[in-house]
């Protein structure tokens, strides 16, 4: 098909443009008032971020940063712009083609609606609506478009070939005269100007009648082209205010959230500073380009597979089951040997192993596989969770709600497993599985599929490449960690010297990293700081360097100083 | 919300609506995965400038390579510069003189990485003395190390190596030479703690 631009062409690509933005806007409408995850926008966008290979997306979000998704929105809007204003140029000649294919990209969304991991039935409908409001309202602006010299046929069906002659204005030209002109112009002297007299005939009609048939005048089109328009500007308008007034009201009731005192509350706060990271500085990796923002009243939680009682739970169910508050380090498995992926915070949660006991877990169910709002994977041992130690789906850190980016309003918790083996943010669902039936996420990406964190030590002071420090006493301090294990020595070396044991502040618990620290004389020079733990089954953390992949990094951290 | 004003005035008229609520907040629920990944680093919200220089092409472009500048932005610098054969010298330099943990800790650094034909163009007697000698050793690769990162568009003019010394970058947009000697081949590479600027020459403190 020749697309030649004329002036029908704008006009009919204009009407292309109104009906798929109304269509859109209304299906924004439908999601904000019901479901806002059902925008096509978002379900469309979902897909093509699912299919896209990982490291465009991590090129992605490295270069772009936080403007990814907004980037993303803009190059589907382009994209559904230009194929709007093509199904509208199309329709102008072909209707029937052109009718379908407005509707085929309501059909795109309603396959991405429907392809989506966490869809529900309901996440169609916006999609369908879209479609077929646009195939409506293209229905309506089509037989409206302004004639071209030859009369329009009045009724649909394949109109006669325009034939556009070369004394046509290009189509630029006339679009200025769209969007630039304002209906104190109306009536003009336009339509002859474009060599078409009988538009302005009609023109006179729609003055009267305030409808045209037949199409034919510029003014008629206009006007019908207004009333398309500003549907659509309504009805995103007013999606776009519900949406906003919800968003606000998700942020305050996250702001708002009162959580129940813990039937096991945690003992005292340690005081040595420096033990708890702060929320806002707790390590954050994970894959979500953007942070779901889940509203606690829509949150579920479904327990199902390998049980006997299968069970959903809302969040006020959960906070009945009873809250225990534990201090409790979580590290990431792709932490180099020294590297900032660790920290430790007092959280909030309810007890999984009780939730796993109550559901009837099954014989052979060996792996729980939590699943989070995005399709995030997490499989954990279904042993471990029911060793006794205090798993937790925890909803609260350092006495708060999770924050959004940590997981809000639910987050398992395994301590003693990196984050990637029993640490599912933003979960929906726990289904009992085995590890045979079933690869998440990472370990389909090749890392192990059970990850025990491994006895780690990491020198904090000095700092690297520390200036000022004098010779003599220098104090010497950091973390170790062997969660669930516990820490049982640390030793320190300067240089060839002989290993130092170090001074192993409180803890509350063996789920938490230890302080250290030691007094160290030190001479004038350059020296090399290595430390080791021991846990306290007796290992000594190994000295061979590995990476971080499959299974956490080893080695002992070493750091230059210099003293003078 | 000023993403949202950009995006409405790029669509035309009629598409205007589709960005008000385009652009709310609640848009973005369906991302793909989430939770405690491996893989990715952390705080992945640099909006850096693409690496700029002649030697910069014979960089892998297969981010699985680790020696691709994908790879190399996971990581922290020394293990950065171990997923590159051509820093290979370098690495095993770093290694000698124990400083990988101490570069890779370190909060935020720019390093000027000499390659290994720039430890070649040293004989090969004195390249091996250096290598044993540990104290040395550390004062050239401190004489190569910054605090801070230090973006092209601040890369000329002189500054203070951790070494102690000051080292003296002269140049413009993707020509720089330090210290009057070595050409940057390859500058502007990220790395999850540092920017590196790979250097033709090794660069020697006085």
């Amino acid at each position: 098909m020749r697309l030649i631009p004329t002036a029908r062409g704008a006009y009919a690509a204009l009407s292309g443009l109104l009906a798929a933005g109304l269509g859109l806007a209304s299906a924004l409408l439908v999601a904000a008032i019901v479901r806002p995850e059902s925008s096509p926008l978002v379900t469309i966008g979902g897909t093509i971020i699912d299919a896209t290979p990982t490291p465009v997306k991590e090129y992605a979000v490295r270069t772009v940063g936080t403007r990814d998704k907004p980037l993303l929105l803009l190059g589907i809007g382009i994209v559904l712009v230009i194929l709007a204003m093509l199904a509208g140029m199309l329709a102008s000649r072909r209707p029937l083609a052109g009718l379908c294919a407005m509707g085929l990209l309501g059909a795109v969304g309603v396959f991405a609606a429907l392809t989506r991991p966490a869809a529900q039935p309901f996440d169609v409908v916006p999609a369908l609506v879209a479609g077929v409001v646009a195939v409506a309202a293209l229905a309506y602006l089509r037989p409206r478009l302004p004639a071209p010299p030859a009369p329009a046929a009045p009724a649909p069906g394949p109109a006669p070939a325009p034939g556009p002659g070369p004394q046509d204005p290009v189509w630029i030209r006339d679009s200025h005269v769209i969007l630039g002109q304002d209906s104190g112009d109306f009536p003009d002297p336009n339509g002859i100007k474009d060599g078409a007299p009988a538009g302005d005939g009609a023109a006179g009609d729609g003055v009267k009648g305030g409808g045209v048939k037949g199409g034919g005048s510029r003014r008629g089109f206009l006007v019908a082209a207004g009333v398309v328009g500003g549907a659509a500007v309504v009805a995103g308008g007013a999606a776009g205010v519900i949406q906003r007034a919800k968003g606000g009201a998700a942020a305050r009731s996250r702001e708002n959230l009162a959580l129940p005192a813990p039937k096991e509350p945690a003992g005292p706060r340690v005081t040595t500073p420096d033990f708890y990271t702060p929320a806002g500085k707790f390590y954050r990796v994970d894959t979500a380009l953007t942070v779901p923002q889940i509203d606690v009243d829509r949150w579920r939680l479904t327990v199902h597979g390998l049980v006997d009682h299968p069970t959903t739970l809302d969040f006020g169910q959960l906070l009945d089951r009873g809250l225990i508050e534990r201090d409790i380090t979580l590290n990431c498995v792709s932490n180099e040997v020294g590297g900032p992926y660790i920290g430790t915070t007092r959280w909030l949660g309810v007890p999984v192993a009780g939730l796993l006991r109550a559901v009837g877990v099954r014989a052979g169910a060996d792996q729980v596989v939590a699943r989070s709002v995005d399709g995030m994977t997490i499989g954990t041992p279904t042993e471990v969770l029911l060793d006794g130690r205090d798993g937790m789906l925890a909803v609260a850190m350092d006495g708060r709600p999770l924050p959004p980016e940590h997981g809000y309003p639910v987050r398992m918790l395994t301590p003693g497993l990196y984050g990637y083996a029993g640490s599912c943010k933003w979960v929906t669902e726990l289904e009992l599985s085995t590890f045979d039936a079933y690869d998440a996420y990472w370990v389909k990406r090749g890392w192990a599929r059970r990850a025990p964190v491994k006895t780690g030590s990491r020198i904090d002071k000095p700092a690297p490449f520390a200036t000022g420090l004098t010779a003599g006493p220098v104090t010497v301090a950091g973390v170790a960690w062997a969660q669930h294990r516990g820490v049982r020595a640390v030793e320190v070396q300067a240089d060839d010297g002989p290993w130092m044991p170090a001074e192993l502040l409180p803890v509350p618990s063996t789920d938490t990293w230890v302080q250290w620290r030691l007094t160290w004389q030190a001479r004038t020079g350059g020296h090399s700081l290595r430390v080791r733990a021991t846990d306290t089954t007796g290992a000594v953390q190994p000295e061979k360097r590995q990476t971080p992949f499959p299974d956490g990094a080893t080695g002992w951290h070493t750091l230059s100083v210099m003293v003078s | 919300m000023n993403t949202k004003r950009k995006f409405a005035a790029v669509l035309a008229t009629g598409a205007a609506a589709v960005a008000l609520a385009a652009c709310s907040s609640n848009a973005a629920t369906e991302a793909t995965g989430s939770s405690a990944a491996p893989a990715m680093s952390a705080s992945a919200s640099s909006s850096m400038s693409e690496p700029f220089g002649p030697a910069c092409s014979s960089v892998p472009t297969d981010a699985s390579n680790p020696g691709s500048f994908d790879a190399m932005a996971k990581v922290p610098v020394a293990t950065a510069a171990s997923g590159n054969p051509a820093l290979s010298t370098l690495v095993t330099a770093v290694g000698k003189a124990n400083l990988g943990d101490t570069l890779n800790s370190a909060p935020e650094l720019t390093v000027f990485a000499p390659t290994n034909d720039a430890f070649a163009k040293i004989p090969k007697a004195d390249l091996d003395k250096v290598l044993a000698d540990q104290a040395t050793l550390k004062k050239i690769l401190t004489y190569h190390v910054v605090a801070g990162k230090i973006t092209p568009d601040q890369l000329a003019g002189t500054h203070k190596t951790l070494e102690g010394q000051n080292l003296t970058v002269t140049g413009s947009g993707e020509n720089f030479k330090v210290n009057g000697t070595a050409t940057v081949v390859c500058g502007n590479v990220q790395t999850q703690n540092a920017i590196v600027y790979i250097v033709d020459g090794v660069l020697m403190p006085s």
